[in-house]
């Protein structure tokens, strides 16, 4: 027993060794995740506003003028440009300049002052779906505010003609935002960035690590010895679970610091859970390096299964909007579940009762998928 | 007990048939060699032996044990030394020295015993802290065969260990190797160098999956029923296009300026007369391994 765990430690500080000595591994290992965290926190941002607009105010009234000033002081819509011609403007979502042409037509001034209907146009371009609707909604919202406003104005002016006041009833309603309160997406987004990160280090380092000794023939040299191949594959990946784990706290400094994401759940909990999804994350680079018998294989075959993976995890997209056939499969991604708990611990303080399901399958699937690895790692090295 | 055995091995891969039927025993401090071209199956059989490859028929026993078993001991008195590379490039020579002690669980006294031992011999003590990458061909031979040491195997199985070296380090390893034979390791090695089955104990000549003669070097090549000669005098060309169309000759290469033949068993007569009008003549010299080889494959 001590000499297979003298034989597991040799292997691990020998691969701490090549790790450190190749510099494009530590940048890989360390340097990377942090770029990494910077941009997708930054960039990846759900958040609707500064939609390119041209307004193309036929009117030219004082209402017109005062209406577009309104509608934009929100800042979800931009104006690029001002124009007269219908034409132009429309060319311009095409090219992609402008997302929403908005049309104030001939006589709308008047309309508002004589207590008519008046009518606005708005043209968008429905190639990004969500950027349309936000910024369809905010038009539709401004122009339904300003109507009731003037039902309200009328409705009390009609009132105090006739002699008694008006008791216009209303719902208002109050919502107060809980967890992140300033609806920041960065907060939303850092946890699943790390959970993304954590499988793109530790699968494809794994992968590459084990096709590369296959490649270069050591594995040949160590198989020759009485080692183990738990011991060898032991010690191979367990450098890097320790890399996971250190990426995953710098995330959490980064994310907590830079981004403001509250730190609420329990660390041991979160470490516990951390530790599990890497058992499945390092299972499936070993899974991947049996299907491999180069660097450059394993290193393919690492992003595609990142990518899918990444996509059916709900990071980006909520799974609810997947179409419904697609849903279940989700549940077979590790990374869906970890960064369910990531969200539901560091956002909203869940603790381990409310977790125990995604905790438990995350466990169940990182036993299955690291047995099934080492089996045919096995059996495929003895050919 | 001998040290190694392999009975009637076959080994296929997908349409391949690598070694077809291969039975071979070694003793103890005997130095065996498989000689044979490239693709003759030399490596398959290393592989069968080392546990790296099932074989698909037949069996290996190192020390009477199957290297492939489950609670097989073969590999603690096993040395294998690939014919790739198969050291860690980016590692110095003490390290991957010392990765190697550890998998074969060597206590701390006991390496550092070893690896001064085998630094010594191998006069790579001085590079100790280069990485493997940097070293030069028979200094990477050298580690490599020092890694396959350091546990003191029984049996040590040598893939082509002198491939790509020079004839410095060639002859270096072959004195280490004479070495550790003679302190009664059971060494079996393959080339592809004909001139090297000479330095071997025993041989087994590999052709195409098969051992197609066995023996000790000497006697080989004395039991040759063919007759070996140089052609003297005459017009080269002229020799050439006339000896190409000769049933008594197995084969014929250029050595040196002259021609040298290989002659089926009493064809030597009749060929001598018939280049007699030529102006040439034949001169018998004593057959090598790679007229052995070139005789017995076209048999």
């Amino acid at each position: 027993m001590i000499r297979l765990l003298g034989m597991l430690a040799s292997v691990a500080k020998k691969e701490v060794r090549q790790t450190v000595r190749d510099k494009r591994m530590m940048m890989l290992l360390i340097v990377a995740p942090l770029i990494q965290l910077f941009v997708f926190g930054n960039a990846v941002n759900l958040d609707v506003d500064h939609v390119p607009t041209v307004i193309v105010d036929q009117d030219l009234s004082h209402e017109s003028r005062q209406h577009v000033a309104r509608l934009l002081a929100d800042g979800t819509l931009e104006e690029i440009a001002r124009t007269h011609d219908t034409e132009a403007a429309e060319h311009m979502l095409v090219t992609g300049d402008a997302a929403v042409v908005l049309v104030i037509p001939p006589g709308f001034g008047d309309d508002v002052a004589r207590r008519r209907t008046a009518r606005v146009q708005a043209i968008l371009d429905g190639s990004d779906p969500n950027r349309a609707n936000v910024a369809a909604a905010a038009i539709a919202t401004y122009f339904a505010g300003e109507s009731q406003r003037v039902q309200r104005e009328r409705g009390v002016a009609l009132a105090s003609t006739q002699g008694f006041a008006a008791h216009i009833p209303d719902v208002v309603v109050d919502s107060r935002v809980l967890f992140n309160p300033t609806l920041d997406t960065a907060v939303y987004m850092v946890p699943g960035v790390a959970a993304m990160l954590l499988l793109l280090i530790t699968t494809i380092v794994t992968a590459m690590g084990l096709a590369r000794e296959r490649e270069v023939g050591t594995l040949e040299q160590i198989l020759v010895t009485p080692v183990p191949a738990a011991m060898l594959i032991f010690g191979k990946v367990l450098p890097f679970a320790i890399v996971g784990l250190i990426d995953f706290g710098i995330a959490l400094v980064v994310g907590s610091t830079v981004f403001d994401m509250p730190l609420h759940g329990s660390m041991p909990l979160l470490i516990c859970a951390t530790l599990l999804y890497l058992m499945t994350t390092l299972g499936i680079g070993l899974l991947i390096s049996t299907y491999s018998s180069s660097q450059q294989q394993a290193f393919l075959g690492g992003f595609l299964f990142m990518l899918p993976a990444a996509l059916l995890s709900g990071i980006m997209t909520p799974i609810r909007s997947m179409p419904s056939w697609l849903q279940p499969f989700t549940m077979l991604n590790p990374l869906r579940h970890y960064a369910e708990i990531l969200r539901a611990s560091l956002l909203r303080g869940a603790g381990l009762t409310d977790l125990i399901t995604p905790m438990s399958i995350l466990a169940v699937m990182g036993a299955v998928i690291f047995t099934y690895a080492s089996l045919r790692f096995r059996a495929v090295t003895m050919k | 007990m001998s040290a190694v055995v392999i009975e009637d091995l076959h080994r296929d891969y997908a349409e391949v048939h690598a070694v077809r039927g291969v039975s071979l025993a070694i003793e103890p401090g005997e130095l065996y060699g498989l000689v044979g071209p490239d693709g003759a199956g030399k490596s398959t059989t290393i592989g069968c032996l080392a546990g790296l490859m099932h074989p698909t028929s037949g069996s290996v026993r190192i020390l009477g044990e199957d290297p492939m078993g489950r609670r097989s001991t073969a590999r603690e008195h096993l040395g294998l030394m690939p014919q790739e590379y198969s050291l860690y490039g980016d590692l110095t020579i003490a390290e991957n020295l010392w990765f190697f002690g550890q998998l074969f669980g060597l206590k701390k006294k006991v390496f550092m015993e070893r690896r001064e031992r085998l630094l010594g011999i191998t006069r790579l003590g001085r590079f100790e802290d280069r990485r493997a990458d940097a070293l030069s061909g028979g200094m990477y031979k050298k580690l490599a065969l020092s890694c396959a040491l350091l546990h003191q195997p029984q049996v040590l199985l040598l893939d082509e260990p002198t491939n790509g070296v020079d004839p410095v380090s060639r002859r270096e390893l072959w004195a280490l190797i004479y070495e550790f034979v003679a302190d009664g390791m059971a060494v079996l090695l393959s080339t592809p160098y004909m001139d090297e089955a000479s330095r071997c104990h025993r041989v087994g000549l590999m052709h195409e999956g098969h051992i197609i003669a066995e023996g000790a070097p000497g006697d080989l090549t004395d039991g040759l029923e063919h007759e070996v000669a140089e052609v003297i005098g005459g017009d080269r060309a002229t020799l050439h296009g006339f000896l190409e169309g000769r049933d008594e000759l197995v084969a014929a290469s250029p050595a040196g300026e002259r021609l040298r033949v290989i002659i089926k068993p009493g064809g030597s007569a009749t060929l001598d007369a018939a280049l007699a009008p030529l102006g040439a003549s034949l001169r018998r010299v004593p057959p090598d391994f790679e007229d052995l080889f070139l005789a017995r494959v076209a048999a």
